[in-house]
């Protein structure tokens, strides 16, 4: 079985520092008003990278789960 | 190791030759569509945004190319995937921030932005710094194709009696040659449509050396069970070995990698400059990442996971002195027939050559408006007329190209030390991107950023980035999460993290401090002898600058001085730049994108989302840059008079080639008809009785 250095630390530090850079790009972006949540488009495009940052872990987690016991 | 040579048949080569030639006369055709520098550069802002992420996959796909890609996923498994899945991060900050101001604040290169944002003498900086990374881009991109290429030819070939050796160095020469000349005819307009093919094909070709390689070796069950554990992992180790690791690899490809693609890769810019508008580009780029590069990964790496399981088999197939950069071209050879063996090279081929052609044609737009731009004006050369000026200009940035393709071949032999091809591109990417990633970051998300704090980024930045890698033991290792220091090329990858955070220091304290600087400034001003001073402190960083770069002096001496440069040079741009903070950040910071839309319009905006009208067209007989649709029509569209509109051919698959942008003007009562100009027409490329379809922009 490979080492948590191996398998889940690199997640965790992943998605642990690249989750601070995207939440902090959100909370920005939002307090600059780059964002403009009366448009629709830009509603649409919150949902989209809120997902995008899921959508990635999730890919992750399965193919780590995958690797260790498939 | 010894090279391998002479790979592939004759059908192969006729193949790769058929392949290539169809590629060159398929992008001469569109640069037909080159009228001026905006088309040559921009391809005239009016494309589709699945042709434009097409476009970026072509260039992505290609310069984290197969070749690297494929050498570490045959060393270390499913992690040589890990930075295509890594670039979601810094999306946000894109696509409402950096996005809107490039293509609202209508600049034509990233160091124009600085010119705006800050300063000329910003602009200058940051002008060098962009050459050098798209010129250490080029170099990559040519080291990469010269590698791909070797193995397929025979160890030296007999011309008119004499024989000549073919050495990497050579092939690269003439590498360069050929895609020289195709980007300084062809254009934005023909790298968009040729990338357009070659996305499809480097996505068709990769999937086949994945898909037959599998079935080479047994099937999906075998394949899987031929790998051990740890290969099969996503991410790799925390910290080791030192020539791929993660938390390295993570600062050196995740962030500053990232951050630079998006940022300041010029020919990605370019990219999404050519999109018709700001959520063209944001649709092309969250499906890019989201969709395409995650299939790339496969694609890319997929050659080497292949030869990985082939290596496992009793009877290998794999030559035992098979370096890791040939190894796609390697299983490629054992796995494919003649013939298909032949397109898979040739897409492979092509595909390098469009990374390169977005970074030249990226090379010659920087130079034509930051150096060329700049110096005419500043020797106030009067132009007859402007199309005289275009003509020039256009001719200017053919001859650039050609200059840049020699430089990108020089900027090969630095990186042809390295290893391999991804830990090169790993070096070159923590170097050359965190001064300006950070320059840029701090310029667009922090209004308070001066210019003293930019020009002390990039040089105080880059002075202490020297010093990193003159002393890594020491100034770096504080920062190495335990990997381990390869001598002969010290911290490949997290010599990122320290480059990163020794910018960011620089610019965020030399703007903390701006107040005592003005402060100083002031009594410099007032003092009798103020010349001397500046002039003193100018010569006082020129030495300390120099002594740096030829490491004259110990650590600790060269880490002080250089730390006192920066405040001198801090002093200096606050003495000579005048900055007016209110003027220098309206509609150039992510906290003013909607005055900068404004800007752009040049009236109040009018938000409001109306239908796309579907319209035949008629001809004015006038130049004016105004189109004219019936009441009912502007009515769906929520359309007002001044407003902008996007006008195209109603053909969605054309992607906006015909197409072009205007205002609404006085509206008519017949329905469904559109009143355009003759330069509409003209630049529209429009066809007699073919539909059209309006959208108002804003």
């Amino acid at each position: 079985m490979p080492s948590f250095f191996n398998t889940w630390l690199p997640f965790i530090y992943l998605y642990g520092v690249g989750g601070f850079c995207f939440f902090a790009g959100m909370i920005l972006i939002r307090k600059l008003k780059g964002i403009d949540m009366r448009q629709k488009k830009h509603r649409f495009w919150w949902k989209v990278m809120f997902f995008g940052y899921f959508y990635f872990m999730l890919i992750h987690a399965l193919l780590i789960i995958a690797a260790l016991y498939w | 190791m010894d090279r391998l040579h002479t790979m592939g048949t004759q059908t192969d080569w006729v193949v790769m030759i058929v392949y290539l030639v169809a590629i060159l006369l398929f992008g001469s055709y569109f640069s037909k569509y080159n009228h001026n520098t905006t088309d040559f550069f921009f391809g005239g802002r009016r494309f589709s945004w699945w042709l434009i992420a097409m476009s970026i996959l072509a260039t992505g796909v290609s310069s984290h190319s197969f070749v690297k890609y494929s050498a570490k996923a045959w060393e270390y498994g499913f992690s040589s995937s890990m930075s295509y899945m890594n670039d979601w991060f810094f999306i946000p900050f894109f696509m409402f921030g950096w996005l809107p101001i490039v293509v609202y604040s209508k600049i034509r290169s990233i160091p124009e932005y600085f010119e705006k944002r800050f300063s000329p003498s910003a602009r200058f900086f940051v002008t060098i710094l962009q050459l050098l990374y798209l010129v250490g881009y080029i170099g990559i991109g040519f080291l990469t194709m010269g590698k791909a290429i070797l193995p397929l030819m025979p160890p030296s070939i007999n011309l008119f009696g004499i024989e000549i050796n073919i050495t990497l160095m050579g092939l690269i020469i003439v590498i360069a040659f050929v895609t020289g000349a195709y980007t300084t005819f062809g254009g934005q307009i023909a790298v968009l449509f040729t990338d357009l093919v070659q996305g499809f094909m480097l996505l068709l070709a990769g999937l086949m050396v994945f898909i037959i390689g599998i079935d080479y070796v047994g099937g999906w069950h075998a394949f899987w069970n031929l790998l051990p554990t740890d290969w099969k992992l996503p991410l790799a180790h925390f910290n080791k070995p030192s020539d791929f690791n993660f938390v390295g690899i993570f600062w050196q490809d995740g962030i500053a990698g990232s951050v630079g693609f998006l940022f300041m890769n010029m020919g990605l810019i370019m990219r999404f400059m050519s999109a018709k508008s700001v959520n063209e580009g944001r649709k092309a780029a969250a499906f890019n990442i989201l969709f395409m590069l995650p299939i790339s990964a496969i694609v890319v790496s997929g050659g080497g996971w292949v030869g990985k399981a082939m290596s496992m088999l009793s009877n290998s197939p794999i030559p035992a002195n098979t370096e890791p950069d040939f190894i796609f071209v390697v299983v490629a050879n054992i796995i494919m027939g003649p013939g298909i063996f032949g397109f898979v090279i040739a897409s492979l081929a092509a595909a390098l050559m469009s990374t390169v052609n977005t970074l030249l044609n990226a090379c010659s737009a920087v130079y034509v408006n930051d150096v060329y731009g700049p110096i005419k004006v500043w020797l106030k050369k009067k132009q007859k007329n402007d199309k005289v000026d275009e003509k020039r200009a256009l001719l200017v940035a053919r001859i650039a190209t050609v200059a840049f393709t020699v430089l990108g071949v020089l900027a090969v032999i630095p990186f042809s030390s390295y290893p391999t091809v991804y830990e090169a591109h790993g070096y070159f990417h923590s170097t050359l991107t965190p001064p300006l990633v950070i320059a840029i970051f701090l310029g667009v998300f922090w209004k308070k950023f001066t210019p003293a704090g930019v020009i002390a980024t990039v040089i105080g930045g880059v002075s202490l980035m020297i010093l990193g890698a003159y002393y890594p033991g020491i100034l770096i290792s504080p920062f190495d999460y335990g990997t381990p220091m390869d001598p002969v090329h010290p911290y490949t990858y997290i010599g990122a993290l320290y480059n990163t955070l020794v910018c960011l220091g620089v610019g965020v304290i030399v703007t903390l401090l701006q107040n005592q600087f003005i402060s100083i400034a002031n009594r410099i001003k007032k003092g009798s002898s103020h010349n001397l001073i500046i002039v003193t402190m100018i010569v006082l960083s020129s030495i300390i600058f120099s002594m740096v770069v030829f490491n004259i002096g110990g650590v600790q001496f060269l880490f002080i001085a250089s730390l006192f440069m920066t405040l001198m040079i801090s002093l200096i741009s606050t003495y000579y730049i005048k900055y007016d903070p209110v003027i220098k950040t309206e509609g150039l910071t992510a906290g003013s994108i909607h005055r900068a839309k404004e800007l752009f319009k040049g009236s109040k905006l009018n938000e409001r989302e109306g239908e796309i009208v579907k319209v035949n067209w008629k001809l004015r007989e006038d130049d004016e840059d105004l189109i004219n649709l019936s009441n009912h029509d502007m009515k769906k569209m929520y359309a007002e008079e001044g407003d902008l509109v996007y006008v195209s051919d109603a053909r969605k698959y054309l992607g906006g080639l015909k197409s072009f942008h205007s205002r609404f003007g006085k509206p008519h009562n017949e329905e469904g008809i559109i009143y355009i100009s003759r330069e509409h027409l003209r630049n529209g490329l429009l066809i007699k009785d073919r539909p059209l379809t309006a959208e108002k922009e804003m």
